[in-house]
């Protein structure tokens, strides 16, 4: 224990040392203001994929997300912002992992109902892994060919109709859950901080004018009614 | 509490060798104690039983104004010691100055104590100079005899410190230590000087005295001395610079006024300037105990200091491409703190616009604070004690060394160029984090 600590102690509990220095050592706040490593971004680390390790699952995820997010004259694809990057790196940490979701059993029947929202026992690493194979399997199934290969009507009738909950890709997918699982994923990796894998070169930013990591806007504040021009700033720019 | 180690150079190497030719250095005058006469050489700290409330309450003030709680502090309690100093000899601790008779000083005379407070001769032997007896030399009968009084009204803490087993060979000989005595102590008494008035004197009393302010603030030569020729024109101390107290207009107290130099001792800011770092500690531990009078006195006598020689370089224009980056940098990371025009946010963050430390020739001090972060003093009258955070994990070595140039140059102010190995360096020293890939 140290002595401010001590100090603050036993001003709290009236127990006043003999020579106590007088109220000096007010100040219990921490001192030390480096930023707690638990704290610190964690980077999407790049290289090779730790959890879409099959090509056809990354053909497939690819796929998706550029139906979402097709690359057209107001941005590039999700997929060519790194939306596919951010997802591997995103289901390789916490949120794969469903850290934050409470996942113990049991499932009772009617509890999505009475959640008003799916409840899953499943991490969302396992939906995908399951779900992505489930989709691939309804394409060849319906379309005999593979999800990627099939012409964007194709992939779009069948997006749609998951969407709709008029498709079940299989008995142990919830449709429906997964492709808005997908579709989240996909916005966030497209308007994420680059630092995450995807929004390369700010793309998704730039699209929407969203001028970035900024702290402060005072300069700004009472500019309204007018094209500010502001670059965006990423959490941890280049320049 | 982080605390911070004081590096302070001591320069016993050399010493050691002059002290070895041994000319009757027991007879030198940088060793004679005979001042210590006046105090009682019979009743041991531990048996004083001082019924003078009025010398204890003054001791009390003695010991605020020599801030000996700062150093003679560490885990087990205050004055029980401990506290590091890393020096470029190795690693000195403080000395536990509680009346405890095993551990402590409860065994010591008056006598003893003053010896040891002016004189640096201690119990177990001469002390290191990071111990500001240098400073304490100045130090009146009467303000002795009520230290001493103070501290026999200390709790005992039983806490051993071996304070020079981490002192490497030979610097750990206390012996060595008399060389330097006699090449750069003087035990003389304070001199007043002819002409000045009373608060001019007990200014630099204060400032020379108990507040050892050169101990940070003035140069050290390579045995770790102060060079009185440079005093208390800013020093290097660790990972910071004590900046210039000289009437320097550019990096010193120059344009300040003495109601802002007492602003800034009694609660750790003023309108140019917030204490952080050791002088946060300074200011927390000790001058905010100071009375008004004694801290106009200290500002009265810090006025009167001839400028110092550091020079307003020319400043670094806006036009460079480092210079714009920084300046997108500045409104996107310290704007909403420091201000869009550098004028900070009245008591709690300091401005850079005509901060005069800022533009110190050596950047330690920002450099440190951009890497590690760092805390403002917290005073009764200014508790906030507000934080900057650090940006080591977000901004590299270029980019701190560009911000820094940004609010070193901008708003009118003038600084030299921060080198980017500087920061390479100190961000290797200070075990701060690196900063994360860039996108």
């Amino acid at each position: 224990m140290r002595r401010r600590e001590i100090l603050s102690l036993g001003v709290a509990v009236g127990a006043v040392p003999a020579a106590r220095l007088l109220a000096a050592e007010m100040d219990a706040f921490p001192h030390d203001m480096a930023l707690d490593p638990a704290f610190v971004p964690k980077p999407a680390p790049g290289g090779a994929p730790q959890v879409l390790t099959r090509d056809i699952d990354r053909r497939t995820i690819t796929a998706v997300f550029d139906r979402f997010i097709p690359g057209d004259e107001l941005g590039p694809s999700a997929s060519a912002a790194g939306c596919v990057e951010f997802l591997d790196a995103q289901l390789a940490g916490p949120f794969g992992q469903g850290a934050t979701l409470y996942r113990a059993g049991p499932k009772a029947v009617g509890e999505d109902a009475l959640m008003q929202k799916p409840q899953f026992i499943a991490t969302p690493r396992e939906r995908y892994e399951t779900g992505l194979r489930a989709l691939e399997a309804y394409a060849r199934r319906t379309h005999q060919g593979s999800f990627a290969d099939l012409k964007p009507e194709q992939q779009d009738a069948i997006l749609t109709g998951m969407e709709k909950g008029e498709i079940e890709l299989a008995p142990e997918v919830n449709t429906r859950a997964f492709f808005e699982l997908m579709l989240a994923n996909a916005r966030e990796g497209y308007f994420a901080d680059p630092l995450y894998g995807g929004n390369k070169d700010m793309a998704g930013w730039k699209m929407i004018g969203f001028p970035g990591a900024r702290y402060d806007y005072r300069l700004y504040a009472d500019r309204t009614g007018e094209d500010l021009g502001l670059e965006p700033v990423s959490l941890v720019p280049k320049a | 509490m982080s605390k911070t180690r004081k590096r302070i150079a001591l320069g016993a190497g050399a010493a050691a060798l002059i002290a070895a030719a041994g000319i009757g250095i027991w007879g030198h005058r940088a060793l004679d104690t005979s001042r210590s006469a006046v105090a009682d050489a019979t009743v041991q700290l531990a048996d004083v039983r001082s019924a003078d409330r009025a010398a204890i309450r003054r001791g009390e003030y003695v010991m605020r104004a020599a801030d000996c709680a700062a150093c003679h502090n560490g885990t087990k309690g205050v004055f029980a010691g401990g506290y590091r100093f890393d020096t470029n000899f190795g690693t000195v601790l403080s000395s536990n100055i509680t009346p405890d008779r095993k551990t402590g000083i409860g065994t010591m005379t008056e006598r003893a104590f003053f010896n040891a407070v002016r004189h640096g001769q201690g119990s177990k032997g001469l002390l290191y100079p990071a111990m500001p007896y240098t400073a304490y030399a100045r130090l009146t009968d009467r303000d002795m005899h009520d230290l001493w009084a103070y501290m026999s009204t200390v709790a005992p803490i039983s806490n051993a410190v071996d304070e020079n087993a981490g002192m490497m060979f030979p610097f750990n000989i206390r012996l060595a230590l008399a060389g330097w005595d006699m090449l750069f102590f003087d035990p003389a008494p304070y001199r007043p000087t002819a002409g000045r008035s009373a608060e001019w004197e007990r200014g630099r009393y204060l400032v020379d005295g108990g507040g050892h302010c050169s101990v940070c603030h003035s140069p050290r030569n390579m045995l770790g001395a102060e060079k009185q020729s440079r005093y208390l024109e800013g020093a290097r101390i660790g990972f910071w610079h004590a900046p210039d107290l000289t009437a320097n207009a550019h990096v010193g107290l120059g344009r300040d006024t003495d109601a802002d130099i007492v602003e800034y001792l009694k609660t750790g800011g003023n309108r140019t300037a917030i204490a952080a770092g050791p002088m946060a500690e300074v200011v927390e531990h000790s001058l905010q105990y100071l009375s008004d009078a004694d801290l106009t006195a200290m500002a009265i006598y810090l006025k009167s200091l001839p400028a110092s020689n550091n020079p307003r370089p020319d400043p670094i224009g806006a036009e460079p491409p480092a210079m714009k980056r920084a300046a997108l940098r500045y409104e996107v990371n310290c704007s909403a703190c420091h201000g869009v025009r550098g004028e900070g946010m009245g008591d709690m963050v300091p401005p850079f616009a005509g901060n005069q430390a800022l533009q110190s020739a050596d950047a330690s001090s920002l450099i440190q604070v951009m890497l590690v972060g760092g805390r403002a003093a917290s005073t009764h009258h200014k508790p906030t004690g507000a934080g900057m955070p650090s940006f080591a994990w977000k901004m590299d070595d270029r980019q701190i060394a560009e911000t820094l140039d940004y609010v070193r140059n901008s708003w009118g102010n003038a600084a030299r160029p921060v080198r980017e190995a500087d920061v390479a360096r100190m961000r290797k020293a200070a075990s701060a984090a690196t900063s994360l890939p860039a996108n």
